[in-house]
């Protein structure tokens, strides 16, 4: 079953006077319960892929479909409503609210979605516990570790139940011990939940764990492996 | 909701020196607004107190020609019907009448315009009361150098001494002031006062004959208590007003133009002066409840019903007073708006640095799913917060120096208080009591609060997500 159906994707930057293409007419799908990487040099178009992918940016050109939705299609508080009902997200730098305890962090996209407090409190609990975090629950993110962070972050994309995680060079800023404990945790939610996970990155042990490596380059896709 | 709240709350202390510099910048505004605020409207009610409430009353019933022609011939008649109707409505306190007209006065040596005014000696204590203002003592430059032979006065005293010379007092605590004197000078002082100081003078009585004269008008003059002075004028219709009144007494006017001109006599003596019968020139009016001026007017209004008569209130048959009042209050208002708008700056300032330091995270709050209204709610509730931390303790700083001030007005000396006495009002400053104003203070830096988001907020309604989390 095809969650995302990407057609013919493009979009140009017009830097000044120069125009950029940083995505060139890409097409792909991607299966639910897919673990993808897209890989590529620095510059390549896979952070502004997955953007777009996102609903983060509008596409100069093309189309993406996620779950039957061309969300082109959509206006900016559609979009947002959109992101917060399908897609998780976990940015390279976590991009916790600092304001925010661990469990709040978690809590706060259920709020938004307006889930029971009940709900909100045991799915977070659970959540954290999943990622291995079950003991740091009311620690704030400046009291945690980087890799830390990065689990709260993936226990946030997770709570609101979405259709698939987008999550752009998660490991970039994380040791090694973390990146695998990090690894270790999506793969295993991919496996038991069945969730969609696409990572853009050049960690080669993120690379090494992905089922399916789509290769980038100047904005086009030079390689889509499938692994077993 | 509360986890909007408990974020907006977080978020303005995670930079603590910046709240605490906005925080103050609003706390001394609102402090120094509403002190200066009570001072300005303090001094309106002393002002109307002195002049309004212990002089001509808060409303007059005049004949309806009498403001544009102040002349005899625009007299009402002066009977138990209107007064009657004046007492069947409430929240009247007094009503006085009186006769006012212009006269020439002389004495053989000198002569005088003067304004004659017939009172009811009993009802008139009530209003202008001048039986406390009955001149007791003088400082004629004989007795002065009779006070200096008599006592051995420090250099500032007798300095204040000589200055005072020629001057008159109604009141020993008047003459303390003036020279200065602590107890122990008073003690001293007082006795030597009162033994070669002191002025005989009386009161009008009921039916008294005779007449009272300002300060300075006696001292032109050359009058006397006990001298008699001629009077001649006009009348009722034309009539010639003429006759011999002696002086009971000298009364002390506190505004000096007054004081050049006036002439206290029973209203009944004017009355026959004038050849005016049973006729006033007003019904001078002081209310229990000076909040209900309007409402009162307007009842009495219904209650006469007269085409003959008019009823005004003070604005209105004193309009210098109250133009004095409102350029004196814009005044102060404008010096309070410019106060509140480098506030208003201040306070765009902090929230433009908010929005600048948490770009990148207010676009993750997108991203992941927070509509920007949501967002623009937190932001809003922060700014509120930071208002009402500097609203609530500028207020609640500025209320002890209220009750303070408004229970124990501020007693000028020297120089000013001279002026403010000179000027017909008490040298002191009270502060308006918990009013309107108040409470407007707290609501203005809550709207200009509001104000202070617009700016800023639309940036972030505008805000681009995929620019705001490359920040």
């Amino acid at each position: 079953m095809k969650v995302i159906d990407i057609k013919n994707l493009t979009k140009i930057y017009n830097e000044s006077e120069v125009k950029v293409k940083a995505v060139d007419g890409i097409s792909l799908s991607f299966e639910q319960g897919e673990f993808a990487a897209i890989v590529g040099p620095s510059g390549s178009g896979k952070t502004t892929l997955l953007n777009l992918i996102g609903g983060l940016d509008k596409p100069t050109q093309g189309e993406i479909s996620v779950d039957g939705t061309d969300i082109g299609g959509l206006n900016s508080s559609q979009l947002i409503d959109f992101r917060l009902r399908n897609i998780g997200f976990v940015f390279q730098a976590y991009n916790l609210i600092p304001v925010l305890t661990a469990k709040e962090n978690v809590e706060f996209i259920m709020e938004l979605q307006g889930k029971k407090r009940i709900e909100r409190d045991e799915r977070s609990i659970e959540l954290l516990s999943a990622v291995g975090l079950g003991e740091r629950v009311n620690a704030r993110p400046s009291k945690l570790s980087g890799g830390q962070q990065q689990r709260v972050a993936v226990a946030r994309a997770l709570a609101s139940k979405p259709k698939f995680i987008l999550a752009d060079e998660p490991t970039a800023n994380l040791d090694s011990k973390s990146t695998e404990t990090l690894l270790n945790i999506m793969e295993q939610l991919n496996k038991e939940e069945n969730i969609t996970f696409i990572f853009s990155t050049h960690d080669q042990r993120v690379v090494k764990k992905a089922r399916r490596v789509i290769t980038v380059e100047d904005g086009r896709v030079v390689s889509d492996e499938k692994r077993n | 909701m509360r986890k909007t709240f408990i974020m907006a709350w977080r978020n303005i202390w995670r930079n603590k020196r910046r709240t605490l510099i906005t925080v103050a910048s609003i706390f001394f505004a609102v402090f120094f607004a509403v002190i200066m605020r009570s001072f300005q409207l303090g001094s309106y009610d002393h002002m109307i107190h002195q002049a309004i409430e212990s002089f001509s009353g808060y409303i007059q019933i005049q004949n309806k020609d009498f403001l544009d022609d102040p002349t005899l011939d625009n007299t009402i008649p002066y009977d138990q019907n209107l007064l009657s109707k004046v007492n069947t409505v409430d929240n009247i306190k007094i009503a006085v009448p009186r006769v006012e007209s212009f006269a020439l006065a002389s004495t053989g040596i000198q002569s005088k315009g003067v304004l004659v005014t017939g009172i009811d000696p009993e009802k008139e204590k009530l209003l202008s009361d001048p039986e406390n203002r009955i001149v007791k003592y003088r400082f004629t430059p004989e007795i002065v150098a009779k006070i200096l032979a008599k006592t051995n006065l420090p250099k500032k005293q007798l300095g204040l001494l000589k200055s005072n010379q020629n001057k008159s007092f109604s009141s020993l605590s008047r003459i303390s002031l003036d020279l200065a004197l602590d107890k122990k000078l008073e003690n001293t002082l007082f006795p030597i006062i009162n033994e070669l100081a002191s002025f005989n003078g009386n009161y009008l009585t009921s039916h008294d004959d005779g007449v009272l004269l300002s300060d300075r008008l006696s001292k032109y003059l050359k009058a006397n208590v006990g001298d008699t002075i001629v009077l001649m004028g006009a009348g009722y219709h034309g009539t010639t007003a003429a006759n011999v009144f002696p002086v009971r007494g000298i009364v002390q006017i506190l505004s000096p133009e007054l004081d050049n001109k006036l002439v206290y006599m029973t209203l009944e003596n004017s009355q026959e002066f004038f050849s005016l019968e049973n006729r006033i020139t007003s019904l001078n009016i002081n209310l229990d409840d000076i909040d209900d001026m309007l409402e009162t007017h307007s009842k009495i209004k219904e209650a006469i019903q007269s085409d003959l008569v008019t009823v005004k209130t003070w604005e209105e048959f004193n309009p210098t007073m109250k133009q004095q009042i409102e350029g004196d209050s814009v005044g102060g208002v404008i010096f309070i708006g410019i106060l509140y708008f480098i506030v208003l700056f201040g306070i765009i300032g902090t929230v433009l640095m908010m929005i600048a330091e948490r770009k990148r995270e207010l676009g993750v709050m997108v991203a992941i799913g927070m509509s920007k209204m949501k967002l623009t709610f937190v932001l809003i509730i922060e700014m509120l917060f930071l208002g009402f931390i500097g609203m609530i303790t500028g207020l609640g700083a500025s209320a002890p120096l209220i009750i303070l001030g408004n229970r124990n007005p501020l007693k000028m000396t020297g120089e000013m208080a001279k002026m403010y006495e000179d000027m017909g009002f008490d040298p002191v400053m009270p502060l308006a009591w918990f009013d309107q104003y108040f409470f407007w203070q707290g609501a203005i830096i809550m709207i200009m609060v509001l104000i202070a988001c617009y700016l800023p907020l639309r940036r972030v309604r505008k805000m681009k997500v995929i620019s705001a989390l490359r920040a």
